[in-house]
């Protein structure tokens, strides 16, 4: 079963993408700040982790640049309310953007697709 | 690619210039102990960096960032005392960018990775392209023709590709093109190199000067950063991706009229740096620095003329000579012989003294009755009166570094006093 870890500082979003990721079949974990998602990252090695770009303290595409130098090998899908960061050429380095909303089915398919694929490459 | 034909002017303007001038140039010891290999002193007035950038001056591009790594000072002050030349409220720029660790605490991995840890620079400018460039080479380019070029042909990266004999290619990145010149192979350093087609004796070197559409440069450099078995360079990773996917076009370094090939250098040892100075001392070097068309720059400090002078013996005067040299300002040879040599600004060449296919780099006294012959002898050394070197190769293997080829290498500021 793949594990994947949301980081994101909103409480409800946390547990409504929990709930419905445990619905389809995934392991969750969840960290409610960048600096805990990349402890997380170390030490529980998920196979994806959905990362919000505007936390306090640290932001996600910092976090995402940390990912990528120590895990690169770990899909991240950037999860944010804004489309204005697609700008950041630094966002253009994660495996998948999706904008933020009540309908999670564009960020399901997403997470499914990237699994899928890396399974595809381990057979 | 752009079909709206645009102007040389449009172009320049829409490009930004990232210099990598971070090379160790390790194979370039003792002459790199102190300064990247850019910040090597080169034909008695230059930095081997000032040829780029002259090139990016008389090219029309003032958009530059030059990213340094390794022992950086020298090559930031002569940045500094010598390319302060920009109009910064027009809009141009030299500015020179030291690893800031924004992305991580390590230095850079590659040439790819120092494009990608600086990414904030284009994301900053958003230019449509970006003129990658090495810091290290000696040659006469108009990027501006190659920019055209690029803007007008498929692809998203134009790699510039200077031509050599087949004979000695595969030292060298090795690119195999088809008949309209995009690049459908590239090899590095390969024991059979592909030769052009419709020219089995001459191969296409890559020269390491790259334009890319920069959307592109970021996606790829995006896509790079997450290959685990990734050099993070653009020789190694970048190029062969790109060239997979049919995206590279080459452009062909060479005279637009009478299609012969044209001087590019890369220095990589102390012989072909020997050598690369010394074919400006003749006759007619391919590569002329007198042409008032396209003017290489570099810190001219305010040092009065060079001059040569008689020196005293018992018996009356002795004539100062040189020939087949060049020689710096503020250098004087009193009564000595300086023949077949680069002598760099404010040396003293004393009486008595003989220097051949020798390079001399600034502030070196050479004593009286000394003897130099094929030797390099790097910034702020005195040579002893009487003191030979090149003639005696025990010696000159215990005092200092002995290239390959036999060239002797005094070191910056060594202190020979003792050995004399």
């Amino acid at each position: 079963m793949s594990k994947v870890l949301i980081v994101d500082d909103e409480p409800h979003l946390r547990l409504l993408y929990e709930t419905e990721l445990r619905r389809v079949g995934y392991e969750t974990m969840t960290a409610s700040n960048a600096q805990q998602g990349l402890e997380f990252v170390e030490t529980m090695k998920p196979d994806l982790v959905i990362l919000d770009i505007r936390m306090a303290g640290m932001d996600g595409i910092e976090a995402l640049q940390h990912i990528l130098e120590r895990n690169n090998s770990i899909p991240v899908v950037l999860n944010t309310a804004f489309s204005s960061y697609r700008d950041n050429y630094l966002t253009w380095a994660a495996d998948a953007y999706v904008t933020k909303s009540a309908d999670v089915t564009e960020l399901l398919e997403t997470v499914d697709g990237l699994l899928h694929q890396g399974m595809k490459a381990e057979q | 690619m752009s079909n709206t034909v645009l102007s040389t002017r449009d172009l320049v303007r829409d490009t930004l210039t990232l210099i990598l001038a971070g090379g160790q140039g390790e194979r370039l010891s003792p002459l790199t102990k102190d300064r990247s290999k850019p910040a090597v002193p080169f034909g008695g007035a230059y930095r081997i960096v000032d040829f780029t950038l002259s090139n990016c001056i008389n090219s029309g591009l003032r958009q530059i960032y030059v990213l340094t790594q390794y022992k950086s000072y020298s090559l930031d002050k002569h940045l500094q005392r010598g390319w302060n030349i920009f109009s910064y409220e027009s809009g141009e720029f030299c500015y020179r960018i030291p690893p800031q660790h924004r992305v991580g605490q390590k230095w850079y991995m590659g040439t790819a990775d120092a494009v990608y840890q600086n990414i904030y620079l284009l994301e900053n400018r958003r230019p449509s392209y970006v003129l990658i460039l090495s810091g290290d080479h000696i040659y006469r380019m108009d990027y501006a023709r190659m920019l055209k070029h690029h803007a007008m042909h498929d692809g998203c990266l134009t790699l510039s590709a200077a031509v050599v004999p087949k004979e000695g290619a595969d030292q060298f990145g090795i690119l195999e093109v088809d008949e309209n010149w995009k690049v459908v192979g590239f090899e590095e350093k390969p024991r059979d190199p592909k030769t052009i087609p419709g020219d089995p004796d001459h191969c296409l070197v890559n020269m390491g000067v790259y334009i890319f559409d920069t959307k592109e440069l970021v996606q790829e450099l995006c896509l790079d950063v997450k290959r685990v078995d990734s050099h993070h360079d653009f020789g190694k990773d970048i190029i062969p991706a790109l060239v997979k996917q049919g995206q590279v076009h080459a452009y062909a370094f060479r005279d637009a009229k009478t299609h012969e090939s044209m001087y590019w250098r890369d220095i990589g040892t102390l012989d072909s740096y020997y050598e690369t100075a010394m074919e400006l001392v003749s006759r007619e070097p391919q590569f002329d620095l007198y042409d008032p068309k396209w003017v290489f720059r570099a810190w001219q400090p305010p040092v009065p003329p060079f001059k040569s002078v008689h020196g005293f013996t018992e018996d009356g005067h002795l004539p100062g000579r040189v020939e087949d040299s060049i020689v710096g300002g503020g250098s004087i040879i009193s009564g000595g012989i300086v023949e077949r040599s680069i002598v760099g600004r404010s040396v003293r060449i004393n009486s008595f003294s003989k220097v051949s296919d020798s390079i001399i780099m600034d502030d070196v006294t050479i004593g009286r009755y000394a003897q130099l012959k094929r030797c390099i002898v790097d910034k702020d050394v005195i040579i002893p009166e009487n003191f030979r070197i090149g003639f005696d190769e025990e010696q000159d293997r215990r005092l200092f570094t002995v290239s390959a080829s036999g060239i002797v290498v005094v070191p910056k500021g060594m202190d020979l006093t003792d050995q004399a």
